[in-house]
């Protein structure tokens, strides 16, 4: 009972448990803090890499898979499988009317099939009322847009109140109210990155203010069709002019600065991947057969609950029963969105462990800090335990108070640590949003990161895990002064000054 | 052997200590004190005995070895015919918790304790944290009339440093006797203390041995030791008559 006395009353003591508890509450949060920031790195890159692939992938990647519907429909057949859709994947040049070229990878998509197998339509960006909102700033602006420009903007409002810009994107059709400028070109839908650059608070601006015209919302794509063999130079590139109806943002920086979803059937024919009659290469002659239309990856939604492995068996069984239909069937590859993204998630998990036991190894100086206060404590305590002694507590008495103590600071500190932690961890980009308000310092610029907020994820598990061993550690950090406070002579003891 | 016929001697005697040949050496680097020569002593239940000697004569050194806190490097104590330092599995620090008291020169009070839970740390030393709930209640009571008993019912919150030196000693006094040991060991209880504050601690040791307490008082003041009823004089590493 003097035990839980004496370690309540030491506790209440001034400095010295405070600095200990300190130590815990601040490994325990360093701990917590740097493993769920590298955990929401990781949760992030799953998320956007499962959110932009699908379940699992059919891939022939260059010159592309023939016979596609008839596996879309068997492998849609298998009740492991909730939808699957074509998808053509290839890199061009986009062109903007200002000048600026750059490199992009083009998807060819079916958007509704597209929207089954992952979350298209939550990725759009732009919505109505982020037009709308627009228009009300450019007419409250100050000072006042011309007359003439004015009207314009104005007019422009009742296309944006009467539709969800967002179904555009949905149908691929250009909007009523675009129709007339654009002559019925085909749509598209790039990614925020691509023209759209972040401010310091990660967010995006509306480049397609009804102010600047309708040329500016378009955008030229140029590919380059490959052969059948895998060769270029059977074809000239071919190039179209794309209209920009939203822009997508999957929140991985590298998808949303290099993507253009295109409708598929226009890609399809750009990549010469249609239909078309074979000719016989000995006559040149046509053999009038149709060769099959091709598309490069099938991607594939598992059924709620199905595991993505056994889906990715099933669907290798049907590839196998088509390609055996099928002599002309390229090798396909059958991969789940873990398989594809295996490297980079492989990477940022090694990089996860590392920089969380590089911290864990930190905190070894803080546990070392909690012995040698604990050390002092016990100095500073050698007269009470010379009484307690000769009081008749035992030697294993004497060590149970100190290293009761060590677990009552080792609880209060990782407790502490961990409410600090997880206020931290929850209000992260705020809390920088606030230091870049108040002192300019911004930690985490969404401009250059791969990620346009600081990412988390605070784990319960892993958290459990971490604030257990802050306990135990407290514990065995008052191992050694336990012991010496148990070894000491209580006569010496009592004689110490 | 040797022991049970000193047991059975004790008991014969109404001997409740007996120490036997007790040596004790310090070793100050390369010198070598040897500060108790062979010490016997016999202590009958009811008397108060004080133990006289110079400053560094081993005083001190005899009154840890009688109560179990030190041992010594030859000789035996024997508490109701038993070897103290022969005790084994915790016995020894239940023989300090239960039969004996200690009061020292310098009081050691807990200094986070306040005065009530100085002297029901005693109690709680000897008590496991399940017995404490049932025993709780007596035990405090027990306390509060000890206290009350040395005058102190005002100063039963207050911290040792909120207390003088006479109430600090009056408290450790208080601590020593929670547990009715049977004998109590006062290391210079007055060394401390001024002259009036001393023969107001004195009185209380009065009392106690008029109620029957045993009690074993080292003192380097013959004044002080003049107030027991057996007075031996240590010299030179033995005792001597006085």
């Amino acid at each position: 009972m003097y035990k839980l006395l004496l370690i309540l009353k030491y506790l209440r003591r001034k400095l010295a448990p405070l600095f200990a508890v300190l130590a815990v509450a601040l490994c325990t949060a360093m701990v917590i803090i740097v493993s769920s920031v590298m955990g929401g790195f990781l949760q992030q890159f799953r998320d956007a890499a499962h959110r932009v692939t699908g379940d699992v992938v059919i891939e022939q990647p260059v010159t592309g898979l023939p016979y596609y519907q008839e596996i879309i429909d068997r492998v849609l057949e298998l009740p492991e499988a909730a939808a699957a859709t074509a998808v053509i994947e290839s890199y061009g040049l986009a062109a903007v009317p200002s000048g600026r070229t750059m490199p992009v990878q083009i998807m060819g998509i079916d958007p509704a099939g597209f929207n089954a197998v992952t979350p298209y339509y939550d990725t759009l960006h732009w919505t109505s009322q982020d037009f709308l909102d627009h228009i009300d700033a450019l007419i409250r602006r100050d000072p006042p847009l011309p007359a003439e420009l004015l009207s314009q903007v104005d007019a422009a409002r009742d296309g944006y109140a009467s539709h969800d810009i967002r179904q555009y994107a949905m149908t691929f059709e250009l909007p009523p109210q675009w129709r007339e400028a654009h002559d019925a070109l085909p749509v598209c839908v790039p990614g925020i990155a691509l023209f759209n650059q972040r401010t310091q608070q990660g967010k995006y601006e509306l480049l397609y203010s009804p102010i600047v015209g309708p040329r500016w919302r378009e955008l030229t794509l140029s590919v380059l069709p490959i052969s059948t063999q895998g060769t270029l130079g059977a074809y000239e590139p071919a190039r179209a002019k794309f209209v920009i109806v939203n822009e997508f943002k999957s929140g991985l920086y590298d998808i949303d600065n290099h993507r253009v979803y295109v409708p598929f059937d226009v890609l399809q024919k750009m990549l010469k991947l249609d239909s078309y009659p074979r000719v016989d290469p000995r006559t040149g002659e046509s053999t009038g057969e149709m060769a099959p239309a091709r598309t490069h990856q099938i991607m594939v939604q598992a059924a709620d609950g199905v595991d993505v492995a056994a889906l990715k068996q099933k669907i290798y069984a049907v590839v196998d029963q088509v390609s055996a239909e099928h002599p002309d069937m390229p090798l396909l590859w059958v991969q789940t969105w873990i398989d594809r993204y295996a490297g980079m998630l492989g990477a940022v998990e090694n990089e996860k462990v590392l920089v969380t036991f590089l911290f864990a190894v930190v905190s070894i100086v803080a546990f070392t800090m909690i012995a040698v206060i604990f050390y002092m404590i016990v100095l500073d305590k050698t007269h009470d335990i010379g009484v307690l002694r000769s009081l008749g507590a035992s030697r294993a008495g004497i060590a149970s108070i100190f290293l009761g103590y060590g677990l009552a600071i080792g609880i209060v500190g990782s407790l502490l640590g961990l409410l600090a932690a997880s206020q931290i961890v929850w209000n992260i980009n705020e809390i920088q949003d606030l230091l870049a308000q108040s002192i300019g310092f911004r930690m985490w610029d969404p401009q250059f990161y791969v990620f346009d907020k600081i990412p988390s994820d605070l784990d319960g598990l892993e958290v459990t895990w971490i604030v257990l061993v802050a306990i135990v550690s407290s514990v065995l950090g008052s191992l050694i002064p336990a012991f010496i406070a148990a070894r000491l002579n209580p006569v010496e003891a009592l004689r110490y000054e | 052997m040797s022991s049970q016929r000193h047991h059975a001697g004790d008991q014969a005697n109404g001997a409740l200590l007996h120490a036997r040949d007790l040596h004790k050496h310090y070793h100050m680097g390369d010198e070598d004190l040897h500060v108790l020569r062979g010490v016997d002593l016999e202590l009958t239940r009811g008397q108060w005995l004080a133990i006289l000697g110079a400053s560094g004569s081993g005083k001190s050194t005899l009154l840890h070895l009688l109560g179990g806190l030190d041992r010594p490097d030859d000789g035996t104590v024997h508490y109701d015919g038993r070897d103290i330092f022969r005790l084994r599995g915790g016995k020894l620090d239940r023989y300090r918790s239960a039969h004996v008291g200690f009061v020292f020169q310098f009081y050691h009070l807990l200094p986070e304790l306040t005065a009530l839970e100085n002297v029901l740390i005693g109690a709680m030393v000897g008590c496991s944290i399940l017995d404490w709930p049932t025993l709780r209640r007596a035990r405090r009571a027990r306390a509060k009339d000890l206290l009350a008993q040395l005058g102190l019912t005002e100063r039963l919150r207050h911290r040792p440093n909120k207390l003088s030196g006479g109430e600090r000693q009056r408290v450790a006094i208080a601590r020593a006797l929670i547990n009715e040991p049977d004998v109590l060991l006062a290391d210079e209880p007055t060394g401390n203390l001024d002259a009036d504050t001393g023969k107001q601690i004195l009185d209380v040791f009065r009392k106690l041995h008029g109620a029957g307490q045993t009690i074993v008082m080292v003192t380097h003041d013959t004044a002080i030791a003049a107030a027991a009823d057996r007075t031996l004089r240590l010299q030179a590493g033995r005792l001597h008559h006085a």
